[in-house]
Parts: structure tokens; sequence; C-alpha cells
């Protein structure tokens, strides 16, 4: 019974998560449209422009802001699809690590990729 | 369906079949696809992201192939998913507090007419940017 609730309080958890994040994507995700595809002549920035963009600091920490909270968001619903498609409870907590572990190797990725442009 | 009751198991891809479903489970069923369609376009933008950290020539080289009307097509697709996707997000995470479900249907038609309303303002801003 126990088991039972932590499970059930643990995806709550994770469906309050998910939708956190996706409140938090509205903004920062039209933002990023916004100044990076329609705001730029030609739609698309060149590569000295979007050095001068990442170069702001307070566009740097948005644009990493927005990599981790799609990434979570993004993360989740895989996991949640792979849980509903039947994954075996016993499996559960690896694909959990799997996720997460293939969460934090993005993240790490797009800040390693933001650090060198923007150098 | 009975008999997957029965047997107590569930067929993987059950959310897909919308047979004699409502528009509810439509929306649920295109939610999930444009969320798999939008993780596989994150790993595609980041690899062509990456390419700036070959320097200057090879992304404005790159930005050069991008103008074709295939990259455009797919811009648009993209568009047209990210905008159903948070739009029906807001209706589910809504919904999953209790709020607005009676009128549930009422708001999904609303927010997918504001979803074809933002598509063309965006392809008319798209298009007068050049």
């Amino acid at each position: 019974m126990r088991a039972g609730f932590g499970v059930e309080k643990r995806s709550t958890l994770s469906w309050l998560w998910q939708a956190a994040t996706g409140v938090l994507l509205l903004p920062l995700l039209a933002l990023h449209i916004i100044a990076n595809h329609f705001v730029v002549t030609g739609g698309e920035r060149n590569f000295a422009e979007v050095a001068s963009y990442l170069g702001n600091p307070v566009i740097k920490v948005l644009e990493v802001l927005f990599l981790v909270v799609v990434t979570s968001h993004a993360m989740l619903g895989v996991r949640s699809i792979l849980f509903d498609m039947g994954v075996p409870r016993r499996s559960r907590p690896a694909v959990s690590w799997a996720v997460t572990a293939l969460g934090v190797v993005t993240v790490a990725y797009g800040i390693w990729l933001t650090i060198t442009i923007s150098r | 369906m009975a008999e997957e009751m029965a047997s107590g198991r569930r067929r993987p891809t059950r959310w897909l079949d919308l047979r004699g479903r409502h528009e509810g489970a439509w929306a649920y069923a295109l939610n999930r696809l444009t969320g798999i369609g939008l993780v596989a376009y994150l790993y595609v933008h980041l690899g062509v992201l990456s390419l700036l950290a070959h320097g200057p020539s090879t992304w404005n080289s790159f930005l050069a192939t991008s103008k074709a009307p295939f990259f455009t097509a797919l811009d648009a697709l993209v568009l047209l998913g990210v905008l159903f996707h948070s739009l029906n997000g807001i209706r589910l995470g809504l919904t999953g507090v209790g709020a607005a479900v009676r009128w549930h249907q009422l708001l999904l038609r609303s927010l997918m007419a504001l979803a074809v309303v933002l598509f063309l303002v965006a392809g008319l801003l798209w298009s007068i940017r050049g």
C-alpha cells in the first residue's frame, strides 16, 4: 500500500513538473522563435549575429534556461509515453535513469555549444 | 478493448486507436504525436546548431542551403506542431487541475482556432521579412 502511494505521489509530481515546465516554455519558446527567426532579416542569424546575440549575458542565461526547461519537458514526455506503452513496473526506474541521463547529456552539450559559439 | 481488459494486458499503441472516440481523444493522440515529433526536432536542431562550432564559413554556407523550399516547408510543419502542442497543452493543464472541465470542448476548438490565426500571422510576418 505504501509503495502504491509512493508511485502515485511520484507520478503526480511528474505531472506537476511537466505542467510547470510547459508553462515556463510558453514565454521562453516565444522569445527563442521571435528573436532568432522573426526579427532577423532573412529569418536566420549569420555567424557574427549569433555570436553577438549569445554574447549578451541576459540572453545567454535565458537561452540556457530555455534549453534546460525544454529538455526537462521533453524527457518527462518521453518517459510518460514509454510508461503508458506498457514498460513493466520493475523496469521503470531504469527507464527514468536513462531519460534523465539523456537529458543531462543534452543540456551539457547545449551549454558547451553556447559557450563555444559566444567565446 | 474488452479482451485487453480481461487479459490485464494493454496494447502499447492503444492511445492511437481512435475508432469511435471523441475529439478529446484525437487531441490527446495528436498531442503525443506532435510531442514525439518535437523531441526528434530538438535533436535535429541541436545537430544543425553544432555547425556553428565549426566556424563562420560552415554556418554561413548552411544558411544558403536552408533557404530551399523543403526547409521552409519543414519549418512551417514544426511551427504548426509547436502551436498545436503548446495551445492544446494549456487545455490539458487547465483540465488536469480541474479547471474548465465542462468547457473543454469549446476550449479545444477556441485554442485550435487561435493556433490557425497565429500560424497565418507567422506566415505573413515570415513572407514580409523576406
